[in-house]
């Protein structure tokens, strides 16, 4: 027995050195899901259909525009961007389960752009991309929360935090329209409790405030809004609420001819979707709205040159509004970040050099991005505009002031920082 | 759309629980043993006998017996009668039913003795007992299998494996066996088993308090009076849970609160809360799963309330079905052990209902808790100052007897294989969750100790895995609706329900353990994965479902 056991001892031996050889002299392949020599799969989900779904029913087009601009030019370390878009009608359960189908049966590599608040809560509680290690790239969703590392290490925010973009509203309002009596109109839930957290953050006070449960905005719920706001005599109105009860807020106001200054979030301020709800361009006119990308209508900027030229030959006769120049502009962060995890791309390179290289990746917003390894923000800032008669967003006097702040109680700042130019053509260097 | 005219179907469904599938009445304790009393017949012998504390038992060999004998344990039964036309789902009421099962009671889509056929046609042994005290049994059961055990082996001496498997509160028995009495079993099969008394407690509890502060203030819950009496008063209680759901499932369009309802209740009826939220803040409070076999969350009427059905009506909806699967039970034990512990056993008054709603769930289902005004309001209620919501206070004694029941600890002794229905109303996912998560910690230490053990001896032994977990998830959705647009109520739908399994699935369970007990260990790949699949369960070693409350 002895003599067997020496034997089996030095036969593992032998395997273990072989095996510890193997590992120092043979290259490791790069294999990962959703990875393959020729493409790397990305899944979304959003609302393509129901009520919810104007205006971002037209980000996986835009986003497919780009990639394949990207792919065309020699896609990325010699990989194509293919992405698989799931709809979810807005509807958290569905997204959940939209969610395992793109991780599970699609096996896409990463998550990108998925939209909505409560969409992203319920896959990070049910589908746990934490847990699976699947990179959710840049939410759409000004949640705050998202960007808690600790909470959701995969996790990648892009847009200013609700929280920002009341706090350097705020800002505006104290500056243009000091004195003037406040009211505010906001979604009841993380969105909107964000945008109270912001406001009180920078102590403004609103002489009445709506809430308005998700999914119950409508002319008729806004009828009472308008009530509430003009019983208060209100002369300026922050709608801080989805396109949906942006929509409902104008068009209501002004069928019952309330006429306040209007203020809007980013989040429910796209002109085009406005429009198309119905609400006439000169409702929108003068409207206050912000913006951390530059206007749509800027045919001087280079980004917005590029990307509608792109977006017009891939997508004929759509027009090229903020939710086309956002999708696009995430693309754009995509594919470099896909590129600086290099050839041998995995879920974890990809993580690690978003957190190593993020914050110098090129993009289209008039702010830079604060990745780091220790944060998970994107954009923190934004400038404020107002519509034309034609109801586009443009900037004051045609200039564009940057403010910048964090979701803490760090003060609201102008931000001096100058875009860098884009690479050429526009593709990931 | 008529949603009015689910709810009569949706609990018309809960008379085919499989939580009441066995019930059986206390027996005297500590008889003398009687049998086994074996039939001789061929190809499968039959003996039947009573354990010493009176419990009946049912033994299955076939002529092939190849020296493996699976024992089953049964689910919850009541521990008191209820007496026919008192409950409108059980016009006959809730009988009693002494015997022993030796298999799953309930098996979708076929019959139980088919599945025991099964299992005997492979050389298998089935037996089971139907246990001398019904109820929550896991002492006096573990103590009926354990007389089983031997009587079997005494009985059939080339016995070589003992396996051990059942659901509910059978799960809970099994896992309680195998935790103390290793040396006795091979393997174990745990299906949507219950989770400790402690937690279970506190989640049925919990959600009986609920409804008595929101919905009914004259539901009773503790201080029965003794015998037929108390008896009475414990099926009002449970009449009076189900009149709850009715009127708030038949209003669940319009938000109107029962006529039931309290001061509290009522106050926000006038505040314009509606009842539905109220609902299923009851179902998140206590980590009651929000999809149901009616109810996915995803499915909508075509029409105007497409988008609107499944975020603001359907989870309140799929709560209501969930409650009325498990409350029953729920009842049925507070009454059990209102009596064996003493009255105000229970205590919630320091329990903080606030937090037990997650930052997830208050988001998620926002716009069916219709806003955060809303929810707050309803959770003000509940505040400890309320004097119109009196918490339950418990008496020392009692509380004190109630905590000294036996209590799973989810430690991994044996191999075993756990399976469950991911939106099961017990809920048994969050438990099972809970042990796979422990196993992972147990099992990287040992592989820890493992390698320090090879450094020293240069040769390394791996550790055996002995857990394998496999879920039973819903389609991608499931809510049918008729040519009105009404929701049309569901009797099935995989991966909901209570131990609501098909026979290919439960005949994985047994078999996977056998596998385990032959092998000493569980292989988690491979065959595993690939019958599992075949049988409509994945294995997702990367699952996620949230505690129960008690572990928050």
């Amino acid at each position: 027995m002895t003599r067997m056991n020496r034997r089996a001892l030095i036969t593992a031996s032998a395997v273990l050195a072989v095996a510890a050889l193997t590992a120092t002299t043979i290259p490791a392949q790069a294999s990962e899901v959703g990875v393959s020599n020729s493409e790397i799969k990305l899944g979304m989900t959003l609302p393509m259909t129901g009520t919810a779904s104007p205006g971002y029913n037209k980000i996986p087009g835009a986003m497919k525009a780009y990639f394949d601009y990207v792919n065309a030019n020699g896609g990325v370390n010699g990989r194509k961007i293919t992405i698989k878009v799931e709809d979810d009608r807005y509807v958290p359960t569905e997204a959940v389960a939209k969610t395992n189908k793109l991780i599970l049966q699609d096996k896409v590599m990463a998550l990108i752009s998925p939209l909505g608040t409560a969409n992203n809560k319920a896959v990070a509680a049910s589908v746990n991309p934490a847990r699976r290690g699947v990179p959710v790239l840049f939410v759409n969703t000004g949640f705050s929360g998202f960007a808690d590392t600790k909470k959701y290490p995969t996790t990648y925010p892009i847009l200013p935090s609700y929280v920002m973009e009341a706090k350097i509203m705020a800002e505006y309002i104290k500056d243009n329209f000091a004195g003037k009596t406040l009211g505010l109109v906001y979604q009841d839930d993380d969105f909107g409790t964000d945008a109270l957290k912001g406001f009180t953050q920078a102590g403004v006070t609103f002489a009445a405030k709506v809430a308005y449960a998700s999914g119950s905005q409508s002319a008729a719920t806004a009828a009472g809004w308008v009530t509430k706001l003009s019983t208060a005599k209100c002369d300026v109105v922050v709608l801080f609420g989805v396109s949906s009860a942006t929509a409902a807020g104008l068009g209501t106001a002004a069928a019952l001819k309330y006429a306040p200054q209007w203020i809007l979030g980013s989040v429910g301020g796209d002109a085009t979707t406005i429009k198309a709800s119905g609400v006439p361009a000169g409702v929108l006119y003068n409207a206050v709205g912000a913006s951390f990308a530059p206007a749509t209508t800027d045919a001087e900027d280079e980004y917005v040159k590029l990307f509608s030229d792109i977006y017009a030959k891939a997508v004929p006769g759509s027009a090229f509004d903020s939710y086309v120049l956002g999708a696009m502009n995430s693309a754009f962060v995509a594919a470099q970040a896909l590129k600086a995890a290099g050839p041998d791309l995995t879920r974890k390179s990809l993580m690690a050099a978003i957190e190593s290289k993020g914050a110098s990746f090129a993009s289209a917003a008039l702010l830079p991005l604060n990745y780091s390894k220790t944060s998970h923000v994107g954009y923190s800032g934004y400038w404020f505009g107002k519509y034309s008669p034609t109801g586009d967003l443009k900037p004051v006097d045609g200039k564009y002031v940057l403010y910048t702040t964090d979701s803490g109680s760090g003060a609201v700042v102008k931000s001096t920082w100058k875009r860098p130019a884009m690479p050429a053509k526009g593709l990931p260097n | 759309m008529k949603i009015t005219s689910v709810k009569s179907r949706a609990i018309a469904l809960l008379s085919t629980t499989a939580l009441l599938a066995t019930i059986v009445v206390a027996s005297p304790a500590q008889a003398a043993a009687v049998g086994p009393t074996c039939d001789a017949k061929t190809p499968i012998q039959t003996c039947v006998g009573t354990t010493s504390d009176d419990a009946a038992y049912e033994i299955r060999v076939p002529s092939n017996f190849n020296g493996t004998v699976a024992l089953w344990s049964h689910g919850l039964g009541v521990s008191w009668p209820v007496s026919a036309g008192l409950l409108p789902p059980f016009p006959n009421g809730i009988p009693v039913d002494p015997r022993a099962n030796v298999a799953p009671f309930t098996v979708i889509g076929s019959t139980s003795s088919a599945l025991a056929s099964s299992i005997l046609a492979d050389g298998v042994a089935v037996m089971g007992s139907g246990f001398s005290v019904q109820g929550w049994n896991l002492d006096e059961a573990v103590k009926t299998n354990v007389e089983l055990i031997g009587i079997f082996k005494k009985a059939f001496p080339t016995t070589k494996k003992v396996v051990a498997w059942g659901y509910s509160a059978g799960g809970g028995i099994t896992q309680a066996l195998a935790e103390q009495h290793p040396e006795l079993v091979d393997a174990v099969a745990i299906i949507d088993p219950v989770a400790p008394a402690p937690a279970m407690q506190k989640l049925l509890m919990d959600a009986l308090w609920l409804f008595k502060t929101y919905f009914d203030p004259s539901m009773k819950l503790t201080g029965y009076s003794a015998g037929k009496a108390g008896d009475l008063e414990a099926t009002a209680d449970i009449g009076k849970m189900y009149s709850i759901l009715a009127s708030v499932g038949a209003n669940v369009s319009s938000g109107k609160w029962p006529a039931t309802a309290g001061p509290s209740g009522k106050a926000l009826e006038a505040a314009g809360v509606p009842s539905r939220s109220a609902m299923l803040l009851c179902a998140l409070l206590v980590g009651m799963p929000v999809q149901s076999a009616s109810y996915d969350n995803i499915n909508g009427p075509d029409g105007a309330l497409k988008l609107t059905f499944p975020l603001a009506v359907s989870p309140a909806l799929a709560s209501l079905e969930n409650f009325g699967v498990a409350l029953t039970s729920g009842l049925s034990m507070a009454r059990e052990w209102d009596t064996k512990f003493g009255p105000n056993w229970y205590d919630n008054t320091k329990t903080n209902f606030a937090t037990q709603l997650s930052e997830s769930d208050r988001d998620i289902y926002n716009a069916a808790l219709s806003g955060n005004t809303v929810i707050d309001a309803l959770l003000g209620v509940l505040n400890p100052a309320n004097p119109a919501a009196p918490r339950m206070v418990g008496e020392a004694s009692a509380v004190a007897k109630a905590a000294g029941m036996y209590s799973t600890t989810g430690k991994i002794t044996v191999p075993t294989i756990m399976m469950t229905g991911t939106n099961d109303p017990v809920p048994a996912a969050s438990w099972i969750q809970q042990v796979s998560d422990k196993y992972a910690v147990q099992f990287a230490a040992e592989k820890a100790a493992a390698i320090a053990a090879a450094k020293k001896s240069r040769s390394y032994v791996a550790p055996k895995n002995k857990l394998g977990v496999v879920w039973l998830k819903p389609p991608k959705n499931w809510t049918k609706f008729d040519a009105t647009g009404t929701p049309i109520a569901q009797s099935y739908v995989a991966g909901n329900g209570h131990a609501a399994f098909t026979q290919k699935q439960f005949k994985f369970m047994i078999d996977a353990a056998i596998k385990a007990a032959n092998a000493g260990s569980v292989s988690t790949t491979g065959t595993f994965v690939s019958t599992a699949r075949k049988a409509g369960m994945v294995r997702d070693k990367f699952s996620s479902y949230p505690y129960l409350k008690y572990y928050n």
